[in-house]
């Protein structure tokens, strides 16, 4: 396999702004096929500005660099097509969608047919509204049974340690790394405290 | 062989449409227990436990009926229901011919302990008719009885439509209504008042979408009894070129709970929403709530579903289909179709 085959993201001195202000300058980041990366920050230090312009969300202006995903620069195209190239990401705060139940988003976004038995959870759920009344450990499943329908090649998980215990996180991660990592799906890790990336022995890039 | 044709062909749309309202046992104009096509009853079939006649009969053989009828009625359908049903019970009121000024003055009967599902029809067969509809209805609920109502309404865009609406519902009586429209008229006025004694329940859901229309609405809910529950419930879309206008009250004369949820979503520049949700408290023991709120499309649920692949057309449509209720098919031309195709 080539070296440009291998590298799933490359981040290349990236500097965004939002609205008239400047966020972050230079970044460089390079993800290659089946790797951890955790991004280790404070609040406010620029990590979900990343990971947003990484995703194409509108208000995030890239000034200077590039974000090649699979050997594309993808800085211009929209967010459903940096999805469909393989993109995807587990919300922090997942918005409540009301009138669409999890079931009914499964089916329209699904890749793959997910076995909803190998998830630790309630046989509701599935049927219950987007997000409505759903538990810290529940958003973050529906964002990790959503994440695995759409057969990604790079995952970037928002803070997924925040709000979970350590037994629903272990949970979590034996998913990620079943249903994720064997596949030779890539992770970034986006959190301020580690714990997650503990989990995963990810290599850590700091934001500070 | 006019009236014939027609009859088949709406028979078939309605067959279809209530087929695919959950209600399996309709699926063709033979199901269909009243059908009025202009200002002539075409068909009434009747039901083991059910008495089903047109007003102007009910108002002439059965003298009772005259205390509930404004005056001497001259289109509509009477229904007095003195059994449970299993089968839900069909109307439909269509305005087939240029021009048609229809005036249906309906009364609904349902006796003590009774539950019964009923689905009701009113529409446009064509799209320029330009026809008038009034429909002026009263449906009593006795003691302890139970009604499941279905309420659709399909118009053309130069029809003129003023529904009216009136439950009264006996103690620990249960209604549930849904009203569906998402072909509006020029104009659409709708006024519904509900009447609750002792232990009674009431849920209204109320869904618009308009498009290249206006829309005024009143929906009244009156607690009248202890323990009575009131909720309403308005979901509103406005898309290119509307007006909503939507007041719903709740009235607490006596001891009971109410709750009162004003819901719009507004699609386009150049449309309006406005949405008055009132309660009226007259009782220190009762309590009413009230949520609203009218808006766009969020950007966050926008951005959320576009990042699972989906365009933004097709979040649109989704959250719209969310919105309007899932799974419910709509007519557009003579046709059954998704609500997502049309939007």
């Amino acid at each position: 396999m080539t070296k440009r085959a291998n590298t799933m993201l490359k981040i290349k001195n990236l500097s965004i702004r939002v609205g008239d202000k400047d966020i972050l300058r230079k970044i460089n980041l390079e993800i290659k096929k089946a790797e951890i990366h955790a991004l280790l920050g404070p609040n406010a230090s620029g990590k979900s500005t990343l990971v947003y312009t990484m995703m194409g969300f509108p208000g995030y202006q890239i000034i200077e660099g590039e974000i090649n995903f699979k050997g594309k620069n993808i800085g211009s195209i929209s967010i459903e097509e940096r999805a469909k190239l393989g993109i995807a990401l587990a919300f922090q705060h997942p918005p409540i969608i009301k009138g669409i139940k999890l079931s009914k988003l499964l089916e329209k976004i699904s890749k793959q047919v997910i076995n909803i038995k190998e998830f630790p959870i309630k046989s509701d759920l599935l049927s219950r509204e987007i997000n409505v009344g759903f538990s810290g450990g529940e958003r973050k499943l529906s964002e990790i049974m959503q994440i695995i329908s759409l057969s990604p090649s790079l995952v970037i998980f928002d803070e997924l340690d925040s709000g979970l215990d350590v037994e629903m996180l272990e949970k979590l991660a034996i998913i990620i790394k079943d249903k994720l990592l064997n596949n030779d799906v890539s992770i970034l890790l986006i959190t301020h405290r580690g714990v997650a990336s503990s989990i995963f022995l990810s290599q850590i890039l700091l934001m500070l | 062989m006019e009236n014939l044709y027609v009859l088949r062909k709406i028979g078939k749309i309605c067959g279809k449409l209530l087929g695919n309202m959950d209600m399996k046992n309709v699926k063709n104009v033979k199901s269909i227990n009243y059908y009025q096509i202009d200002y002539n009853v075409n068909k009434i079939f009747e039901r083991e436990g059910a008495v089903i006649f047109s007003s102007p009969e009910a108002y002439k053989k059965l003298r009772w009926t005259r205390d509930y009828f404004k005056q001497e009625p001259k289109e509509g359908y009477f229904i007095w229901v003195k059994k449970s049903i299993d089968c839900p019970l069909t109307t439909c009121i269509t305005i087939s011919s240029p021009k048609v000024i229809q005036k249906p003055e309906n009364l609904v009967v349902i006796e003590k302990n009774v539950e019964v599902k009923i689905q009701s029809i009113c529409n446009a067969s064509k799209k320029n008719l330009e026809g008038k509809h009034t429909g002026c209805s009263k449906i009593i609920l006795r003691e302890n009885s139970v009604l499941k109502m279905k309420h659709f309404h399909s118009w053309g865009k130069r029809d003129w439509v003023e529904s009216s609406l009136e439950f009264f519902l006996g103690k620990g009586a249960k209604l549930s209504h849904t009203y569906k429209c998402l072909e509006i008229p020029m104009k659409l006025k709708i006024e519904n008042d509900t009447y609750l004694k002792e232990n009674s329940s009431s849920n209204l859901i109320i869904t618009i979408l308009a498009k290249d229309g206006e829309v005024d609405m009143h929906d009244s809910t009156f607690l009248n009894g202890r323990e009575s529950n009131g909720i309403s419930r308005l979901r509103m879309i406005g898309d290119k070129r509307s007006k909503i206008v939507a007041r719903s009250q709740m009235v607490a004369n006596d001891a009971g709970t109410g709750h009162v949820d004003c819901m719009g979503l507004l699609l386009s520049k150049n449309s309006s929403i406005q949405a008055i949700p009132e309660l009226i408290n007259r009782n220190k023991d009762a309590l009413l709530t009230h949520e609203a709120s009218v808006g766009k499309i969020s950007e966050e649920t926008l951005n959320y579903l576009r990042s699972r692949g989906l365009t933004e057309d097709e979040a649109i449509d989704l959250i719209v289909t969310g919105f309007l209720g899932e799974e419910e098919p709509i007519i557009i031309k003579g046709r059954i179709v998704p609500s997502k195709l049309y939007m």
